[in-house]
Formats: C-alpha cells, sequence, structure tokens
C-alpha cells in the first residue's frame, strides 16, 4: 500500500517523494498516542487517519510541491529530502528515539488455518490492506476525478483539453498518496513499532516494490507488492535476514539499470 | 437532421480575436491576429507548418497564455482563463495527433470527454449520439485507444470532443497521418455534426479538403493572417499556392 | 568565469591581494588557535569544505546529483584502516588504495546508472550506499560489523596520526586547497566548459563534440577521489569507525546541501558552505543538541527546502553574481569593437579556411537510408546527394520526417538501414552524436538548446573546443565568432538573457565555432520577424561564402526558397522531388504533399 501511494505520486505528478516514508511514521505515530491517549484501536483509527492524511497530503502538497514542479529535478529532489529531514527531527524532537509498539487484546492471538499458523493481526492488516486498495482501484477506474488522475497520468495536453483541472488533480493525487500511507501506518501499527527513522526502513523497501511492479502501474505496485512479501516470508529460512535488505537492494539496482519500466510499467 | 440557411455576415459571432500575440518560449508565434467565427459556420484557418495555426487553437484553449490582445466568446473575455474552465464554457479542442489516452478503452475516453459539468448530466445521451456518429466505436467501446487505426482514433477524438457538449468545436488537423478515403469520411461527419448546430473552427494542411468544407477560411502565414475568403474565392486564388510554396 | 583580459589588470590585483590575504590568514590559523575545541571546529570546516567541494564537482559542474557518495567516504575509510589494522600498511599508502578501490567500484557502477534520469539516479545512488552499509554492517568477519574498528594510538607522520590538532588542522587545510586549485584549474579549462555544457543541456553538448559520457566518469572518479581520502582522514582524525557513521545516508545529504547553501557550480561555494554552516550546526547542537535532539536537522531541512525554492544559487552564486555585474559596469559595454552590433552591415570575416577540396564535389551522400519507430516507417528508402559548397534545402510537410533525417546524421538516432557517407568516410552508426561533429558536421536545434547559465562568450568557446584545446586562443576565436554573429554586445551576457533571434544566433555562431564542412540547420529562421529573418540569412550566406555546405530544413519557404540552390522534398519519410526553387515549386507531387490532392483539381 506504501509503495501505491507512491507509484501514484510519480505516475502523475513525476516525482519521487522522499519523504514517503516519514509519512508513514507521522502515521504510525498518530495510531499510537490515539491508542495511548483515547485507546482507540489502531485499525478503526484508520476512519480517523485516512481524511486526515489525505488532507495534510493536499496541503504539504499546495505548500511546498506544488512551486517546484516546474523547476529542475534538482530542486525537487531536495525539496522533498529536506521535507523528509524536518519531518525525522520533528518527530525525534517530539517523541524521542525510544521504540514503541500497540499492544491490543488480540497483538498476539494467532489463528490455525489448515496446520499453518497466521498471526491475527497480520491478517487483519492483510484484509484491510486488500480493501482499502480494492476500494481505491474501484475509485480510480470508475469515477471522474479518479478517471481525471489517470488520464493526467497518461497524457496531459488532452487532459486539459477534457476540462481537467490540472493543478486541482495533482494535489488530489498527492492527497490520495498520502493517505495510503497513512492508512498503512494504522495497520502497522501492531505488528510493529515506531520510532522517528522507522520511515526509512520501509520506505526503501517501498521503492523496491515500486520499481519491480513498474513505477507508473498501479497493479505493478500491488503485485511488486505481494512477491517482496511473500521473499520477506520465506527468506526467514534461505537467507540470513540481514542480507535480505543487502537482496532487496541488488534487486533494486539491477532492475533500474536493466528493465526500468519493471514488470508491469509502461514507456 | 435540420437544415437551416447560413448567411454571412449577420450571424452573431461566436468568437473573436482582436490583435492576439502569443509567445511560444520565445518565439512570436502569433503576430497581431485577428479573425472572428460566426454562429453556425464552418471556419477555417489554413497555412502552412510553422505558420502557427495549432499556437492559435492552443491560446484559444487556455493552453498557452497570450501576451496581449482579447479573445471574445460570446461576448466574453476568455483571456486568461485557465483551460478547464474555456472548456466548462463550451470551446473545445480534438487537439493535432489526437491525443487520445492510450491505455484506456474508447469507452473511457468518450467518458472523460464528458468530464465538464454540462457533459456529465448529458452522459448517457451523448454517448448514444457518438456512438451513432460513429458506429465503430460502439463495436470497439471496450478496446484500448492506442489498439485503434488512424481512422478510428480520429473518430474517438472527436467523438470524445462532442461529448463535452460543445458550442464551439476545434479541430486541429484532422486529415493528418489518414488515408484520402478516411479523410472523406470523417470531413462528412464534421459536416453532419455542424448541421446540429455546432460552430466548428478547423485548422487544416490539406487545403483543398479544408476548402472544401468551410463556409469561410483565412490564411495564416508566419503567425499573421495574410488572406480571407470565402471558400470558392480562395480555392481559386493563385496567392494561396504561393502562401505555401513560396513562389 | 571568463577573465577580461588586458582591461582589468588592476582588477585582477585587487583580486590576487584579497587571496593572498585570504591564503595567508588560512595557513596562519591552525597555528593560532589553542583552544582545543575551536581548532576542532577549523578541522572540521576543511574537512567538509573539501568534501563538499569533491560533491560539487560531480554535482555541482557536472549535474550529476549522487545521494550515496558516503558510499566512496565508506569504503577509503574502511579500506585505510583494514590495511593498516591488519597488515601495517601505512595510512598514507592505505589511503590512495582505498581511493583507488573506490574508483573502480564508482566505475563499474556509475558507467550504468549514468543512463538514467536524475530522480532515479540519485535513488540508484542511495541504495548503493545503503548496500555497502548492510555489507559493512554484517561482513564482521571482515569489518567486525557494528563494533567498528577502533585504531590505537600512535602517533607518527607515517601513521597518520598526530598527537595535537593542528598537524590535522594542517593536513585538511592542505587537502582543501588541494581541492579547491583543482576545481579552480578544471572550471577554466576546456574540461570545465565540457562539463558545465553537459549539466546544462547534455544533447547540445554532444552536437558539439563533448564527449559527455566521458566527461561524467571523470568528474566522477576526482570526486570520489577526493571523497574516498577524506574517509581516511576520518579514520585516522577520530580513530574509530563504523558502519553508522562511514556510511551514513545523512553525510550523503549534508554534502550537497553545503554545496547549495554555499553556491552550487562554484569554485568557492562549498567552502563557503563549510565555513557558514559547520559552526551552526555545532552551535545548535551545543544549544539545543542535550534537550532537543535532533533540532539542528530541522533547521537543516528547512533551510534545505527554502534554498532550493527560493535561493537556488546559494550565496557563493550570489556572490558571483555581483561580482560579474560590479566588473561589467566597470567596464561599460565592450569598447574593443568599434565596428557595428548588426551583422547585416558588415558580417566579420571567419578566419579564412582551408577549402582543400574543390567546390562542387560530393561532400555528403545518403542512400536508401531506412528508419522505423516501433510501426510507424519515418525514413524510406531515402538517397540523396550534397555537393560541397551548396546551399541545399529541406522541406516537406509537418511530420514528413526532416528533424528525423538530421538526427540520424548528426548521430541522435541510428539507421535501421542505409548508408551514409560524408567526406569520403563511411558514418552510418556513428555515434555518440560527439564523434560526428569532431568529424566535421554540425547542427543547430529546431527548439534551440543554449547553455542558459554560461554566458553567450563562453556558450561559443563550448563549441571552439571542438578543435582548440587551449582556454586563451578559443577565448579569441570565440570573441571572433561572437563579433561575426552581430552578439558583440551581449558577449559576456547569460544566454538565458537573450532574445530568440539572438538565441538563433548563438545557436548558429556556436555550431559554427566547431569548423563543420556541412552544417545542419533546423528550423532557424522560424518564428523570427521578417528583419530578423532577412539578418539571419545575410550570415548564413556569409558562412556559405566562406566555404561551409549547408543544408537546412525550413517551412519559411520564403527564406529557403532565397537562400538554396537546390531543393529536397520529403513528404511521409521519402523523397518527392528535387531540384531547383522554381522546379520543385512547379512539381504536381510537391503541391499535392502540400496543399492536398483537390487543390489542383479545383484549380
Amino acid at each position: 500500500m506504501i509503495s501505491i501511494g507512491l507509484t501514484l505520486i510519480f505516475g502523475v505528478l513525476e516525482i519521487i517523494n522522499f519523504a514517503h516514508g516519514e509519512f508513514l511514521m507521522l502515521s504510525m505515530y498518530a495510531s499510537f498516542w490515539l491508542f495511548q491517549l483515547y485507546g482507540v484501536d489502531p485499525y478503526l483509527s484508520i476512519l480517523v487517519i485516512l481524511p486526515a492524511f489525505f488532507v495534510i497530503g493536499l496541503a504539504i502538497q499546495r505548500i511546498t510541491i506544488q512551486p517546484v514542479l516546474n523547476s529542475p529535478p534538482l530542486n525537487q529532489i531536495f525539496t522533498t529530502i529536506g521535507l523528509s529531514l524536518i519531518l525525522q527531527n520533528v518527530a525525534l524532537f517530539l517523541f524521542k528515539a525510544d521504540y514503541r509498539t500497540v499492544k491490543t487484546s488480540y497483538s498476539d492471538l494467532g489463528l490455525n488455518f489448515v496446520g499453518l499458523i497466521i498471526s491475527f493481526p497480520r491478517m487483519i492488516a492483510f484484509i484491510l490492506a486488500m480493501g482499502i486498495i480494492a476500494a481505491l482501484l474501484i475509485y480510480l477506474k470508475s469515477t471522474y476525478t479518479g478517471m481525471a488522475i489517470r488520464a493526467l497520468a497518461q497524457e496531459r495536453r488532452a487532459s486539459m483539453l477534457m476540462g481537467i483541472d490540472v493543478y486541482k488533480t495533482y494535489r488530489i493525487a498527492f492527497g490520495i498518496g498520502i493517505a495510503c500511507v497513512g492508512a498503512a501506518g494504522s495497520i502497522l501499527m501492531p505488528i510493529y513499532f515506531v520510532f522517528p527513522t522507522v520511515g526509512s526502513l520501509f520506505v526503501l523497501i517501498a521503492f523496491v516494490v515500486v520499481i519491480l511492479g513498474g513505477y507508473n502501474s498501479l497493479i505493478g505496485s500491488l503485485v511488486g507488492g505481494l512477491i517482496i512479501g511473500v521473499i520477506e516470508g520465506f527468506s526467514g529460512f534461505f537467507i540470513s535476514p540481514h542480507l535480505k535488505e543487502a537482496v532487496y537492494f541488488v534487486i533494486f539496482i539491477f532492475i533500474l539499470l536493466f528493465r526500468p519500466t519493471g514488470l508491469f510499467g509502461r514507456k | 437532421m435540420l437544415t437551416w440557411e447560413k448567411d454571412f455576415g449577420e450571424g452573431n459571432e461566436v468568437l473573436k480575436l482582436e490583435n492576439v500575440i502569443t509567445h511560444y518560449g520565445d518565439v512570436q508565434a502569433l503576430q497581431k491576429v485577428s479573425f472572428k467565427v460566426e454562429e453556425g459556420q464552418i471556419v477555417s484557418i489554413i497555412g502552412s507548418n510553422g505558420s502557427g495555426k495549432s499556437t492559435t487553437l492552443n491560446t484559444i484553449s487556455g493552453v498557452l497564455a497570450c501576451s496581449s490582445g482579447t479573445i471574445i466568446f460570446h461576448d466574453q473575455r476568455i483571456n486568461q482563463t485557465p483551460p478547464h474552465q474555456i472548456v466548462e464554457a463550451g470551446i473545445v479542442q480534438v487537439p493535432e495527433g489526437r491525443r487520445l489516452f492510450p491505455y484506456m478503452t474508447v469507452y473511457e475516453n468518450l467518458k472523460l470527454g464528458s468530464f465538464n459539468s454540462r457533459g456529465r448530466t448529458a452522459l448517457r445521451e451523448s454517448i448514444q449520439e457518438a456512438y451513432q456518429y460513429f458506429p465503430i466505436l460502439a463495436e470497439r467501446r471496450n478496446q484500448m485507444a492506442g489498439t485503434l487505426s488512424g481512422g478510428e482514433q480520429q473518430m474517438l477524438a472527436i467523438g470524445r470532443g462532442l461529448m463535452a457538449k460543445p458550442k464551439l468545436l476545434m479541430l486541429d488537423e484532422p486529415s493528418l497521418g489518414l488515408a484520402p478515403l478516411v479523410v472523406e469520411q470523417v470531413f462528412e461527419t464534421v459536416k453532419k455534426i455542424n448541421l446540429q448546430k455546432i460552430t466548428i473552427l478547423l485548422v487544416e494542411q490539406d487545403v483543398f479538403e479544408a476548402l472544401a468544407l468551410a463556409d469561410w477560411a483565412y490564411v495564416l502565414e508566419n503567425g499573421s493572417i495574410s488572406m480571407e475568403g470565402g471558400a470558392e474565392e480562395l480555392l481559386n486564388n493563385p496567392q494561396v499556392k504561393e502562401a505555401y510554396l513560396g513562389i | 568565469m571568463t577573465f577580461f583580459g588586458r582591461e582589468i589588470n588592476h582588477k585582477s590585483k585587487a583580486l590576487s591581494v584579497i587571496i593572498v590575504l585570504a591564503l595567508l590568514a588560512l595557513v596562519a590559523l591552525p597555528f593560532l588557535i589553542r583552544n582545543e575545541f575551536y581548532l576542532d571546529l577549523l578541522v572540521m570546516i576543511f574537512f567538509w569544505a573539501t568534501l563538499a567541494g569533491a560533491w560539487n564537482l560531480l554535482g555541482g559542474f557536472a549535474g550529476q546529483i549522487s545521494l550515496g557518495h558516503t558510499a566512496y567516504f565508506g569504503i577509503g575509510a574502511y579500506t585505510s584502516t583494514l590495511l593498516y589494522l591488519n597488515f601495517s600498511i601505512s595510512p598514507w599508502i592505505g589511503m590512495f588504495a582505498g581511493a583507488a578501490l573506490s574508483i573502480l567500484v564508482a566505475t563499474v557502477v556509475g558507467y550504468p546508472c549514468f543512463r538514467l534520469s536524475s530522480h532515479f539516479f540519485a535513488l540508484a545512488t542511495i541504495a548503493f550506499a545503503e548496500v555497502l552499509r548492510l555489507l559493512a554492517a554484517y561482513w564482521r568477519g571482515l569489518t567486525k560489523g557494528g563494533l567498528g574498528l577502533l585504531t590505537p594510538f600512535k602517533p607518527g607522520l607515517a601513521y597518520f596520526m598526530f598527537d595535537n590538532k593542528m598537524a590535522y588542522a594542517y593536513i585538511a587545510l592542505a587537502f582543501m586547497l588541494f581541492m579547491v586549485l583543482v576545481s579552480w584549474a578544471i572550471q577554466r579549462s576546456r574540461f570545465g566548459f565540457y562539463l558545465i555544457s553537459l549539466r546544462e543541456d547534455q544533447d547540445g553538448a554532444e552536437s558539439l563534440g563533448v564527449d559527455t559520457h566521458r566527461g561524467k566518469m571523470v568528474a566522477l572518479i576526482i570526486s570520489v577521489f577526493f571523497t574516498s581520502a577524506m574517509g581516511t582522514f576520518y579514520s585516522q582524525y577520530f580513530q574509530f569507525i563504523d558502519p553508522e557513521s562511514c556510511f551514513s545516508i545523512s553525510l550523503s545529504i549534508q554534502l550537497p546541501l553545503l554545496s547549495i547553501i554555499g553556491g552550487l557550480g562554484t569554485v568557492l561555494g562549498p567552502v563557503l558552505g563549510a565555513f557558514l554552516l559547520t559552526p551552526i550546526d555545532v552551535l545548535l547542537r551545543g544549544w539545543l543538541g542535550g534537550v532537543f535532539a535532533g533540532l539542528n536537522l530541522i533547521v537543516y531541512g528547512a533551510i534545505l527546502i527554502g534554498a532550493v525554492m527560493y535561493f537556488p544559487i546559494g550565496v557563493g552564486g550570489w556572490i558571483k553574481i555581483r561580482w560579474e555585474r560590479w566588473l561589467k559596469d566597470k567596464m561599460g559595454s565592450p569598447a574593443i569593437s568599434s565596428k557595428p552590433e548588426s551583422a547585416i552591415t558588415s558580417p566579420q570575416p571567419l578566419k579564412s579556411r582551408e577549402v582543400n577540396k574543390a567546390d562542387g564535389q560530393i561532400l555528403f551522400e545518403v542512400r536508401s537510408l531506412e528508419k522505423h519507430f516501433g510501426g510507424l516507417q519515418a525514413v524510406r528508402n531515402l538517397s540523396f546527394q550534397i555537393k560541397r559548397g551548396e546551399i541545399v534545402g529541406l522541406i516537406g510537410p509537418n511530420g514528413a520526417g526532416k528533424t528525423t533525417i538530421f538526427n540520424l546524421i548528426s548521430g541522435f538516432y541510428s539507421a535501421d538501414g542505409g548508408e551514409m557517407e560524408f567526406n569520403g568516410h563511411r558514418i552510418t552508426g556513428l555515434a555518440p552524436p560527439h564523434k560526428v561533429c569532431r568529424k566535421g558536421i554540425g547542427r543547430t536545434f529546431q527548439i534551440v538548446k543554449p547553455f542558459s547559465n554560461m554566458s553567450v562568450l563562453d556558450n561559443i568557446m563550448v563549441g571552439v573546443f571542438c578543435r582548440l584545446k587551449d582556454p586563451r586562443k578559443s577565448r579569441i576565436e570565440a570573441l571572433t565568432m561572437t563579433d561575426f554573429a552581430g552578439l558583440s554586445k551581449h558577449r559576456f551576457s547569460p544566454a538565458s538573457s537573450l532574445t530568440i533571434a539572438d538565441r538563433k544566433r548563438l545557436e548558429l555562431a556556436r555550431a559554427l565555432a566547431t569548423k563543420p564542412d556541412l552544417l545542419l540547420l533546423d528550423e532557424v529562421v522560424a518564428g523570427l520577424t521578417p528583419r530578423e529573418t532577412k539578418e539571419l540569412m545575410s550570415i548564413i550566406q556569409a558562412i556559405s561564402a566562406q566555404g561551409v555546405t549547408i543544408l537546412m530544413i525550413e517551412h519559411v519557404m520564403k527564406a529557403v526558397m532565397a537562400l538554396s540552390g537546390r531543393i529536397i522534398v520529403i513528404h511521409h519519410g521519402e523523397k518527392i522531388a528535387e531540384g531547383t526553387p522554381a522546379e520543385v515549386g512547379e512539381n504536381k507531387a510537391v503541391i499535392d504533399a502540400y496543399l492536398g490532392k483537390g487543390f489542383r483539381r479545383g484549380k
């Protein structure tokens, strides 16, 4: 889901959001605090976080991204990097570097399913993520705005001539991208722990997924995510967990060099 | 289908450009261009490459901003209006080279055409109308636009334009890259569309076809209008040839 | 960037005085400062200045944004340290070994990565550095992983360890000065011009004979050398290295930050950035660090965004502009040439060219050229010849394939079939484009590609450098060319400030500076007013009179008909007619192509 957000932003706005991971981190913290302070179950907090992050995405896009959309790539890269720096360190400042996690009543619950033991939270995470992704895909397919987003990614000139407000659509796309990441954060909270630099951990994997699946294909992100997820699951057996990260990066560089369009990408 | 008399000089002005100067990058692509289009007409702008034909349409559509001059549509100044609002107002462009959404189906392309508010409400009937003009589109409604033939793509592009419920439909070189027979078909359809009381502004390089279709034409040379007149007159005017070939 | 010749001797004297004073101050500082804290600060400033300067060479001059430079830093640090700890090899030697390894790695990895577009290149460099970090962290056998490597303290020159910080300060200073010297030398040299040109417009640079790929690689290698060396320095200064500190992404980000703030692409920018930000960083950490960990980085992040959005040229860039503007005011308009600016009245003659073959011989020949893109046949069975001394016009309706033909000739596209012969050499498949330029074919682009941030004179110098290596001689040659093109008034103005007519002239002059035998002009008079068109036409005639053969694509019929001795008409990628302007004008195939088949019928 993180990757889908990234792909959306890249496909439509054509910038790589280096700060993507930091939004994940923020949403995880948000979930955490909602739980700590108000006892809101992380999964339910999605209801709040998703729209909230959408709005945050809109705001960030207008304030920091829009001004540099027509600047050379150098400026765009450093804008999102600067953003990432700020967010990371605001978090560090506010929340300190300790690891925190959320323990709910079902955190350690496991389900027995045809001989495999599946962790309950992970299953919920999977279902929720799939659900949100499905909803997103339907939205993009059938609503006018959704179609506008897809159109803009394919053909900018013609989109303008259809009456599509280009800048507004950019904002919405960015907002949705961030909302995805926000939801991802809530879903992750019960399974993982949060600390200020957790963003980098996940976002690097997300980039691998994006490139693997095809940098402008949402289906690609989905498939890429599933593939990486499977590798994650099985690699514990075959490769030392640390080397696994290295493997990802090698895949990453390989793809960038030899098949930059990834599995499903076009152009 | 309805027919009605076309009188020149008596109709309402739908579109009027006055001394429009547009810069394309740094090039002064349009140098004080002035012309008008009356309701119900088919007006053609002809000229050789680089003369500024596409720039003219793009300036009207708001894709390019004119540096000075005025553009008036139905008595409203539309100079500094952003492109999506111009579509909203009723001016729709079918761009050069079609520019379809290649990874969307015929149906989706048409639907996107109806993006503006007037189009949306009429979605159902507009689609039916489009299929009536271009039966082949109905057949291929679930096919990816990128896989259509040149002629089919042009038809889809025009259909998409119609979905926006235009008051003024602007076509940029519809004959580009099409076989002569297909060109004839396309132009036949444009004529039909015009008979439905949609004003047409046609930019073309194929002078003969353009003049055969249009009521009135302007010749654009190097960013300024060098000639204008009724289609018949221009067809027989040797100066037109000179404008194109410089001899 | 260029010097101003004899006119401002007194100005350059002032400049030299400033430089000498600054140097003296720098050299004196480590000796004068006794306070440990400040001395350490000084060392760090020099350290960062060197690193930032190294990055700036690749990122600022050549425009390749690497966010993984920490990789080379780490390689340098670990190599020298491991060699010392395990084999007692002096870190000085280890430094060179580390640098060599870094360069090797950079070449292997950098070579394919340069093909990527900027966003992806940055991403790839980050990934690459991360891989190395993981390698260092988990290959415990070699690197002791997260425990890091501790170098036991043993003072001595050979061991690259000293008991007082002053020595380190001098070494760091030496590196920094060396770095600055190298940057400065590059900036004034042909290589420097080439780097900046490839940053500004890679295709434009290639068309002028710049081997862009080699340029990037050389910049990378130099950059990596210094970065790696500083890694060794770091290890010797702190006597402890671990993956977190040596392969850290914040180091990678720090380098461009310093360069941007100080002035990207300038010689002193990184130094300024280091002098400004390092103390601020230390101070911030001091004030806020304890309680508000990370606040300093927040400020950094904000500064970065602010700089990029509002102040992209940095402090150094700002200073440079002020300096140049001040100099220009003092100079007034150049008094060197008392000749009129317009080229119509008296185009300055070029240095006479050797015309070693008589006019009329076949200079360039195309046979059965083919090119398709996917299913679209862009050029089909095209054959024509161009004789020395001719001006040939290439015309045809929109989308006929004319620019494609130019791209095929100049090496930007590769042909799918057919042959091209120039001056007796086979040039089919000759690529990249700079090789074609070297052979003697120059071109302009339909959409002009000026090197925006370089002055008009510098733009032309890039072209001159194709044949001349010496910067001073090139400058003189370029000045002549500038006058010829009627751009004297603007010779020191940045290319971005020119009007479109002047930019077209610049494009023309630049291509001409490469002393081509065949000049390809792509729609040079498009979009010009009638007067500007006439002026440019007379320049083209003057060029032809100098012996340059010209092939020009044009839509402005009056121009091409007037200038050309012969015309080739292209339609749908094929040649449909050839002959004198009059013949072509009457040719029915041509009329059909342009006006539509029915037109003749209508008449």
